[in-house]
């Protein structure tokens, strides 16, 4: 996709575990982490609902702008809200502990509010069913261009005209089973508690904020071009980011990594005191997220107004 | 701007497309006794299996997969070094298989095979751009509407739309827990219905703008929906909005349709939900389309049934023969307005069809689609 029609209405990143100011330099509360959630979300609802899960809501929930506690309706402009989500590996964890349950004999204690939690798309309809989200409904499950392929297809749902906003969320847990799947497949491992991102996409109009201007995957990993005008640059798989600090951080983002380079870059471009030491002030920033075998996607975020 | 189905491919426990059309047509089914799965382990004594006996190989969806897409690519005539070729999988499982192999017999697992792209890029090269989506029970439809999109806006020449799905022990087991007796078959809007089970398979489309009025296949228009309703249970609000998405996009209405292709999982819950929803849309259509499914012959092929249901659907406007609901006998109460199609196949001369994919989450597809050619 190309053209500059998709605003980043809104960004939150949510990596409980980490120092607040790492990734977003005027934090200074934690994020809490999937054990607390409900301190932000309320109780109700939460039980069976995986960390991922948790996360991802709670990523939602701040962009949102949401006071703490559930909702007791939709909210605000609820209907036609598009929602896509990448992650994967969260619901690996329910997946196996079935398993373990079966081969153990114990079909009868396997819980049938674990039911859902078996079908992978349950980040997604979990979020739509708490904000009352009725718009196309996306899990995408892809590796780790992930993110950036759910951003794509947010994108692609406001352009469309399919949705009036996409609410685009990254998760991925840090349970045993799924660090053990990173450690298998020889995936760097994600910040101990896991992480969500969420970009809310909407039509731009008017003059303004910040555009997403295109998403395209490619093969291997592109060179930096010399010169040109200063441009954010995240990446992860590639051997290449901004400051070693970030790049680990972001490079164990696994399917959840596209959305948070995302929301951070927007917020970076959007508000000086956001951005941590060794990230300048830019016009543009180029996202890049995957890896040797799932390929790569690149994004280019733009601030409007001041593009060369 | 048309749409035209240029390509095609499904693998199902009946066989490739023609074998699956006609094994409908005579009623056959593809039901066996459950493999590669303890049965008393999960409480479900059948499948419909695609392979034939033998050990279980691993990553099998993404082998089924690749031959389908290679298949319809073909067909199609793509050229994927020159053409911008986009494949969108819609899995209901993934490769999930795997892990369960990984963690429970100390099976190898391959993080990158969890979902679909390097086995596509192998079956297509020149292609790069894969994306797989995890929709539940309508993935495959759901990957159709975002190839519509794509293709409206000029993002690509060609989208495959796919599905691909090997039955889970994890899957298997929740519907063995949640079932109170094990199901004996999948019986769509049968008022014995036990339930559902699932089947294997995989399916590829391939979808281009039509430059002129010689395609035999439009895809009219895929519409969309999420009920934001409950986790399993389906909301008739939900699945009555994308169908009037779909012919809204479609700018068809209901009275044009010949035939439905329905969702009919042969569970409490959705049958009579679909039948009642299907019925209020025909009220000013009488005597309204003839009605039928494939999940009482193939299973519930998970991501891949509404691709399926697509391809059923178009070689019966193709042949003029709609192939019964396998497994149906008695017609549940809130079907009595439907003209099920029971017994046998029944002739048509209808050239656009209906066909629904609900799932888990409430996430709805529906696709209206139009065979055009000459009998």
């Amino acid at each position: 996709m190309s053209g500059d029609r998709v605003l980043v209405a809104a960004a939150t990143v949510h990596v409980p575990g980490i120092a607040p100011d790492r990734l977003i330099a005027s934090a200074t509360e934690p994020d809490c982490g999937p054990e607390e959630a409900h301190t932000l979300l309320g109780r109700k609802g939460l039980l069976f609902k995986e960390p991922a899960v948790r996360l991802a809501m709670c990523a939602v929930h701040r962009a949102l702008g949401l006071p703490p506690g559930r909702p007791t309706g939709p909210v605000p402009d609820a209907a036609g809200t598009a929602v896509v989500v990448s992650s994967n590996l969260g619901n690996v964890a329910t997946v196996c502990d079935i398993v373990d349950q079966v081969r153990a004999g114990g079909l009868r204690g396997v819980s049938p509010m674990q039911a859902p939690n078996a079908s992978s798309n349950i980040i997604a309809s979990s979020i739509a069913i708490r904000y009352g989200f009725t718009g196309p409904n996306l899990m995408v499950c892809s590796g780790a261009t992930g993110g950036l392929d759910a951003v794509r297809l947010g994108a692609l749902l406001v352009r469309s005209g399919r949705a009036h906003r996409a609410v685009v969320v990254g998760a991925e847990p840090a349970d045993e089973i799924a660090a053990g799947l990173r450690a298998a497949g020889g995936t760097l491992p994600g910040p101990p508690q896991g992480m969500a991102a969420c970009v809310v996409l909407a039509p731009a109009e008017g003059s303004g904020g910040v555009r997403l201007h295109s998403v395209r995957r490619h093969r291997a990993p592109e060179p930096v071009p010399a010169g040109g005008p200063r441009t954010i640059r995240l990446a992860c798989g590639s051997g290449s980011g901004d400051g070693p600090d970030l790049a680990a951080l972001i490079g164990g983002g696994y399917g959840a990594a596209g959305v948070l380079q995302a929301a951070l870059a927007a917020r970076w471009l959007t508000d000086p005191a956001t951005r941590p030491a060794g990230v300048e002030d830019a016009a543009e920033a180029v996202l890049t997220c995957g890896s040797a075998g799932d390929g790569f996607a690149t994004a280019r975020l733009c601030r409007d107004g001041d593009r060369t | 701007m048309r749409l035209a189905i240029t390509g095609s491919a499904m693998r199902s426990s009946l066989g490739d497309t023609v074998e699956t059309y006609k094994a409908l047509l005579a009623g056959e089914s593809g039901r066996q006794p459950l493999r590669y799965v303890a049965p008393a382990g999960v409480n479900v004594r059948h499948g419909y299996h695609v392979d034939a006996a033998g050990p279980e190989r691993p990553y099998r969806a993404s082998a089924w997969l690749a031959e389908c897409v290679a298949a319809a690519a073909r067909e199609a005539g793509l050229d994927c070094a020159r053409q911008r070729v986009v494949v969108l999988v819609g899995t209901g499982l993934r490769e999930l298989r795997a892990v369960e192999r990984w963690r429970a017999d100390g099976q190898p697992v391959d993080l990158d095979a969890l979902h679909f792209g390097a086995a596509i890029r192998a079956a297509l090269p020149g292609v790069e751009d894969v994306v797989t989506v995890s929709n539940a029970c309508s993935a495959s439809s759901h990957a159709l509407a975002l190839a519509a999109d794509l293709l409206q806006l000029d993002e690509a020449d060609a989208v495959l739309a796919c599905g691909a799905d090997a039955m889970t022990e994890s899957m298997l087991a929740m519907i063995g827990r949640v079932g109170d007796e094990s199901s004996d078959a999948v019986r769509p809007f049968d008022a014995d219905r036990k339930g559902v089970l699932l089947g294997d398979g995989a399916v590829a489309v391939v979808v281009q703008r039509a430059p002129d009025d010689a395609a035999a296949v439009w895809l009219r228009g895929v519409g969309m929906s999420c009920d934001a309703y409950h986790e399993t249970a389906p909301d008739p609000d939900g699945l009555r909005a994308a169908m009037a998405d779909a012919y809204r996009r479609a700018g068809l209405h209901p009275a044009d349709v010949g035939l439905v292709l329905a969702h009919g999982t042969g569970t409490a819950l959705n049958d009579p939900t679909e039948a009642g929803v299907l019925a209020g849309l025909f009220t000013d259509a009488r005597p309204g389309p003839l009605v039928t499914g494939i999940k009482g012959a193939i299973g519930h092929t998970s991501g891949s049934a509404g691709l399926m249901s697509l391809l059923v659907a178009v070689e019966a406007l193709r042949h003029g023969q709609v192939p019964p609901v396998v497994g149906l006998r008695t017609p549940i109460p809130e079907a009595a307005p439907l003209r099920l199609v029971v017994g046998g196949p029944a002739g048509t001369d209808a050239r656009i069809a209906q066909v629904n994919a609900f799932g888990f989450g409430g996430v709805n597809a529906v696709c209206l689609v139009e065979v055009r050619h000459e009998r």
